[in-house]
């Protein structure tokens, strides 16, 4: 505490800046540090045990296969392809309702999905297809690797 | 301050315990951020925007962050990178014969009861066939977790 000079019949009270300015850096540091604490999430999913494709089995043929085929100058843009029949431009909105289509139809959420991105295809479009897959509330979900 | 009780004829000195409590209180704090930017070793990158993904603590696992950053030489390579260190992820000559699925087996002998973890910090541009290579070393490497870091999409630019 700081102490405080009296005279007779007349007090002066000054505050304590020392706490003050204490408490203002403590926030200060705070509100910079969290922010790139909170601004990323993770998706979490199983890793591909072995290079190339593994032994087909009768579920393996039922999966949900999500193809996504590179496009465009510099590989920048993509088209999706759901199933081998069904092409859906490179629109995720429309991925994402196919998806909930067929979990509204009863497919259970550990059904398998394959997301199969061509090499080149950008990371962002892998994930947005991720996205799509966890967002229709399926949870078996795999990737395609270079075989 | 300290406030020192004067009385005459003898001096009673105290220790002030308010300044020494709040500064113990910043450098646990200061420490406690640190580690976890030690942690995670992290390298600025443009990631991925995503709904649906979560937030989760990695400081309840053994964690090794991959930063895939852009080569600036070509409009989609990455570069690997573990803790700062550029990492080879070439499986040509074989998946376990790669520099990087060496470093995550090692890793994994020495990790002792907790889950080893990959954190994957991919720059949103680079191909599919970087991060391919990647999960392929991981994979052969027996690492349990593997998380693909995103960012929200109101904090995306």
């Amino acid at each position: 505490m700081r102490a405080t000079s009296r005279k007779p019949g007349k007090v002066k009270i000054q505050p304590p800046m020392t706490p003050m300015i204490d408490v203002i850096f403590q926030l200060l540091i705070f509100f910079m540090l969290m922010p790139t604490q909170t601004s990323e999430g993770y998706l979490t999913t199983n890793l591909p045990r072995e290079q190339g494709p593994n032994p087909t089995t009768q579920k393996d043929l039922e999966r949900i296969k999500i193809e996504l085929v590179e496009e465009g100058a510099e590989n920048q843009d993509v088209t999706i392809v759901l199933n081998d029949t069904l092409v859906l431009g490179s629109s995720f909105d429309d991925l994402e309702a196919a998806l909930k289509g067929y979990r509204a139809e009863g497919l259970p959420p550990n059904h398998p999905v394959l997301i199969a991105p061509g090499m080149a295809v950008r990371h962002k479009w892998v994930v947005r297809a991720f996205d799509a897959a966890v967002l229709s509330r399926f949870t078996n979900i795999q990737f395609a690797v270079p075989g | 301050m300290a406030r020192v009780a004067k009385s005459r004829g003898g001096g009673d000195v105290g220790f002030n315990m308010t300044p020494m409590i709040d500064i113990i209180f910043n450098l646990l704090i200061f420490f406690m951020l640190i580690s976890q930017f030690e942690q995670l070793k992290i390298e600025p990158v443009t990631l991925p925007v995503s709904r649906a993904a979560e937030a989760k603590d990695p400081r309840e696992y053994v964690n090794i962050v991959i930063n895939i950053v852009k080569d600036p030489s070509s409009s989609y390579g990455g570069i690997v990178k573990i803790m700062s260190e550029v990492v080879s992820s070439d499986i040509s000559r074989g998946i376990e014969n790669s520099e990087l699925a060496q470093l995550l087996i090692r890793k994994k002998e020495t990790k002792g009861k907790r889950e080893l973890n990959v954190i994957l910090r991919a720059d949103e541009d680079i191909a599919y066939e970087d991060v391919a290579r990647v999960m392929l070393c991981a994979g052969r490497a027996g690492i349990e977790g593997w998380w693909i870091t995103t960012t929200k999409p109101d904090k995306a630019l």
